[in-house]
């Protein structure tokens, strides 16, 4: 009995040791950075795709997860010139520098993907001096959830821009007799990617850094201090925080959940995940971003991912000619709360029909296609600690009461510093 | 035993057991239990639902799967590579033997965590990545675990097998049939120890595989997304079932467990 | 007896394989490496003498993550040592009750790295968390960095605490009871007994216990890595998190070979230390 028991072992051994085995011929490799529903929903898109147009050309796409966006930046650089190379990755603005430098990227307009079909500002959200560098598929936009109870029971106004937010924080916001808060009117502390609107809806279009954020060219020059932007959201924000309802936190998914905090700013593609947590304890609604002022009339810019290609192979088109086709996009947007990237499934029937019966993702719609296409994010090097410069630096406006102009200067200084140390190295290159 | 000191081994044993305790009580929270005003001690409600969603994952029952199997391989290999040496060590006679000795006890000074990339790149070099061999191969070969047979296999009498060879057993017969019998308990503690190491551990398998179908359950579990469509209960769900079996086969060999361990220092 | 070089080496033969591939070509390599100028890919391009070590130790976050492992280490290993020389202690005599106790403390064992790091997210994660419920506290722990730290280290102690304590207490339990009993036949008081017998003769177990709380410290990352990922503000990024960060996401070899090779020395000197306190206590 131990002998028999032994020797299955040893034939499981030496069987199983290799199974995995390595990267098989007519596969598409997706590497990705989607989890829970996203990636199950991605998942399903694979095996709708490997079940028809796969079948028929005798490939089969696999999806791979590589960890958050920045790790798969930080994959493909690796495998970038090896075997190793997948053909397709998604990744966000992060990996737009270094994409649009490298000379193994096969952009979107090369691989001949007609932008005409696509969002608008989705693609500008992509759109370098080389052309649209990857197929927009996770686009999702900042928007602004509130707590309908609250709102309502305070019968104010949606506020439009962030004075209005300031006038009623103490309405939404709630204070027990003792004056220690029960509910803050907002949660949350601004960085890059709420500061993505915040400044660049200024004057209708602003931009961080010059080269259109660093979309055109090496950017060189830091610009939120010389435009005036970053003075001028501060100045706003700080009176908005010093009503005392604003929370400085990361996690403000908790804090509007739990019902701490009237409202948070939020990607539109979380909403599922919110009205998960949040249940049946309140209405969830959601509204477009307060502007700056009454000048910062651009709206919002398009988050999310893009996927890069990285062969040109006709399995590679048809794979994306599939995930962009209509019945692809429309299933995705509305199992993911991602916007959809094809133009068509806008004009559909069908969405209309699902966007009438899920008001909530309408917001994010209605905001993307009343946005300035021209606003975009920022792509810049250092991504990680400009992103954690601004919270710290905000934190230390709102709650330490560090001087305004000190800190927006402190900012652009930080920021040029990045934007030097990246010009230095790549022109020499 | 005094009041003061039972006082205190009970808050001891609270805090212990807090963790493992909570942690079953989060696997049956409901998603708005996670995000109340107050942190809850206790679900809501009583439901399996978590439970049913975590094994209803597509990718779930494979990483334990493959946990199992890659914990089985590594510590069946061990065993088997950590006899072979042991018996030559303590049967034989060879050439070079203190030499050989002392290079393979040396590997106990070498800290395998601060070797993670030249290892890979071997591993990646091979061709490897992404299989049940990469994931096991840098932990068969354990200075320790050799360690503790070569304290056993001394110690017994040579004479069995001269008399052995003599009567005309083979050597694998001899260790099958003589050697491993008399040396079950600490062959079992190796097999458990090993496959309890194999099945938790983390890095490595996270660094050798990047297939969904190839991540072992510690990497999985966190990539599940479970946390980030807000379904925190079954994160903890897919934690309870797979703590449950070694717990309950812990507390089985609990008496045993600490005789062998206590006789060996160094894990 | 005839000798057997060909029997006993084929036997050896994957212990040698397995040990030097794994082991001692990578350390050569890492040590090696850490002279030379190495690309991206990891190819040799030139000497570098000491510049791959003098860049590591003028990287302001190399430094910092020396000082977040040290505090770490100051954090973690008087708690560790206090809290399982408490549970030893205090379970050391069997009784009725402390076999309840012996299987509490088992239990952190059963529990996986990875497990246990997603269960303390949770109840640390911040103002709304279980344990600021329970001690009535305001504290936001993990998303703060004087704060996040420490979670760390209560983490550690949980990781390790199963083992270190079976070792422990095993180590009391196998004191001579005669010495014990007749100690209290001379009127010694029970504290006096664990001061002046039971303890002393603990100590060696004690000591290899603290060596390896030491090293498991100096070398943490994967905790780190569930717990943290480095933050908030990169306050938790210890050097073995450092080193994943420079080898895995930056390609950064340089960084990765002189570490390695930093810490391959810093572990041979802990065990030597070991092995020379051991002989100097007349042990082993």
């Amino acid at each position: 009995m131990r002998k028999a028991f032994s020797l299955l072992l040893l034939m499981l051994a030496s069987l199983s040791i290799y199974a995995g085995g390595s990267k098989e011929e007519n596969t598409i490799t997706i590497w990705h950075q989607f989890t829970g529903t996203h990636s199950q929903v991605f998942d399903e898109i694979l095996d709708g795709f490997n079940s028809t147009v796969g079948k028929e050309l005798g490939v089969t796409a696999e999806g791979i997860y590589q960890g958050a966006a920045n790790d798969v930046l930080a994959k493909v650089k690796a495998a970038a010139g090896t075997s190793e190379l997948p053909e397709i990755a998604a990744m966000d603005a992060t990996a737009c520098l270094d994409m649009k430098e490298s000379d193994y990227l096969i952009t979107a307009d090369d691989a001949g993907i007609d932008k005409n079909l696509l969002l608008p500002a989705a693609v500008r959200a992509f759109t370098s001096e080389r052309g649209l560098l990857a197929v927009p598929f996770c686009c999702s936009s900042l928007i602004l959830y509130y707590n309908k109870d609250v709102f309502d029971e305070a019968n104010v106004i949606l506020p439009r821009t962030i004075d209005e937010f300031t006038a009623i924080a103490h309405l939404v916001g709630k204070k027990d007799a003792d004056g220690n808060i029960v509910r803050y009117a907002f949660a949350g502390t601004p960085t890059t990617y709420e500061l993505g609107a915040f400044i660049g809806a200024q004057n209708g279009l602003s931009y961080m850094v010059d080269g259109k954020n660093g979309h055109f060219g090496i950017p060189r020059k830091v610009l939120i201090e010389t435009d005036g932007t970053f003075r001028n959201f501060l100045i706003h924000w700080k009176q908005f925080f010093d009503t005392g309802y604003v929370l400085n936190t990361a996690d403000q998914v908790q804090e509007f959940a739990s019902g701490r905090a009237a409202a948070m700013l939020n990607a539109s593609d979380h909403l599922p995940t919110v009205q998960r947590l949040v249940g049946d304890r309140f209405e969830i609604a959601t509204a477009f971003v307060p502007m700056t002022d009454e000048n910062a009339t651009g709206g919002v810019n398009i988050g999310g991912s893009a996927l890069f290609m990285f062969s040109d192979s006709d399995a590679v088109k048809a794979f994306m000619d599939y995930i962009l086709s209509k019945e692809c996009q429309q299933k995705w947007a509305e199992e993911t709360g991602f916007l959809p990237a094809s133009n068509s499934v806008y004009e559909s029937n069908e969405f209309k029909a699902f966007l009438d019966e899920h008001p909530l993702y309408r917001t994010a719609v209605d905001q993307t296609l009343s946005s300035n296409p021209e606003v975009t994010g920022i792509w810049m090097p250092s991504g990680y600690q400009i992103y954690h410069t601004y919270q710290s630096e905000i934190q230390k406006v709102t709650e330490e009461g560090k001087d305004i102009d000190q800190a927006v200067s402190d900012m652009a200084d930080f920021i040029q510093l990045q934007l030097d140390d990246y010009a230095r190295q790549n022109s020499a290159g | 035993m005094r009041y003061a000191e039972k006082l205190l081994l009970a808050i001891l044993a609270i805090i212990i057991a807090f963790p493992l305790l909570y942690a079953f009580s989060l696997s049956l929270f409901s998603p708005m239990d996670f995000t109340d005003q107050q942190a809850h001690l206790l679900p809501s409600r009583f439901s399996l639902e978590n439970y049913r969603m975590a094994l209803g994952n597509r990718y779930y029952p494979l990483f334990v799967f493959n946990s199992i199997i890659t914990a089985a391989l590594q510590a069946f290999l061990r065993l088997a590579i950590s006899i072979a040496a042991a018996f030559a060590f303590t049967h034989l006679r060879f050439r070079g033997k203190r030499i050989v000795l002392s290079l393979l006890l040396i590997t106990m000074f070498i800290p395998p965590d601060a070797l993670l990339y030249p290892n890979y790149s071997t591993i990646r070099a091979f061709g490897l990545l992404d299989t049940y061999a990469a994931i096991i191969l840098p932990s068969l070969f354990s200075a320790s675990s050799l360690l503790m047979l070569l304290g056993i296999y001394s110690t017994y009498d040579r004479n069995i097998y001269d008399a052995a060879v003599i009567d005309g057993a083979g050597d694998i017969r001899y260790i099958l049939n003589i050697l491993m019998p008399l040396t079950r308990s600490i062959a079992a503690a190796i097999f458990l120890q090993t496959f309890i190491t194999g099945f938790n551990s983390y890095l490595w398998p996270l660094l050798v595989t990047s297939r969904m179908r190839m991540r072992t359950v510690q990497v999985g579990i966190s990539m599940l997304g479970f946390a980030e469509s807000g379904e925190y209960g079954a994160q903890f769900a897919a934690i309870m079932m797979i703590t449950f079996p070694f717990l309950i086969i812990l507390l089985i060999v609990r008496k045993k467990l600490m005789k062998t361990l206590s006789g060996n220092i160094i894990n | 007896m005839k000798s057997n070089n060909l029997k006993a080496y084929l036997l050896l033969m994957p212990s040698l394989i397995l040990a030097g591939v794994f082991s001692f070509f990578p350390l050569a390599k890492s040590i090696i490496g850490s002279f030379c100028t190495i690309s991206q890919q990891g190819e040799i391009i030139g000497f570098a003498g000491l510049d791959n070590y003098i860049s590591l130790f003028s990287d302001k976050a190399f430094v910092s993550s020396i000082g977040h492992t040290l505090l770490f280490l100051v954090i973690f290993l008087p708690l560790n040592t206090l809290l399982i020389l408490l549970a030893a202690v205090l379970t050391r005599r069997k009784e009725k009750h402390t076999a309840i106790a012996e299987c509490i403390f088992l239990t952190p064992m059963a529990i996986s790295l990875s497990s246990m790091a997603l269960i303390f997210r949770e109840i640390f994660r911040g103002r709304i968390s279980i344990i600021n419920r329970l001690f009535s506290m305001d504290i936001p722990w993990l998303e703060s960095p004087d704060y996040a730290i420490a979670v760390l280290a209560f983490l550690g102690v949980f990781l390790d605490f199963g083992i270190d304590y079976i070792l422990l207490l095993s180590s009391f339990r196998k004191i001579d009871k005669s010495i014990i009993e007749a100690a209290a036949i001379d009127g010694a008081g029970d504290l006096r007994t664990l001061f002046m017998i039971e303890l002393p003769e603990a100590r060696p177990m004690l000591a290899v216990i603290v060596f390896l709380a030491i090293k498991d410290a100096v070398m943490i990352s994967a905790p780190v890595m569930i717990l943290t990922a480095g933050g908030p503000f990169r306050s938790t990024e210890t050097i073995m998190y450092y080193y994943y960060l420079e080898a895995f996401r930056s390609g950064n070899h340089g960084a990765e070979t002189s570490i390695a090779t930093l810490m391959a020395a810093f572990s041979g000197l802990m065990v030597l230390a070991l092995a020379k306190w051991r002989k100097h206590d007349e042990i082993c």
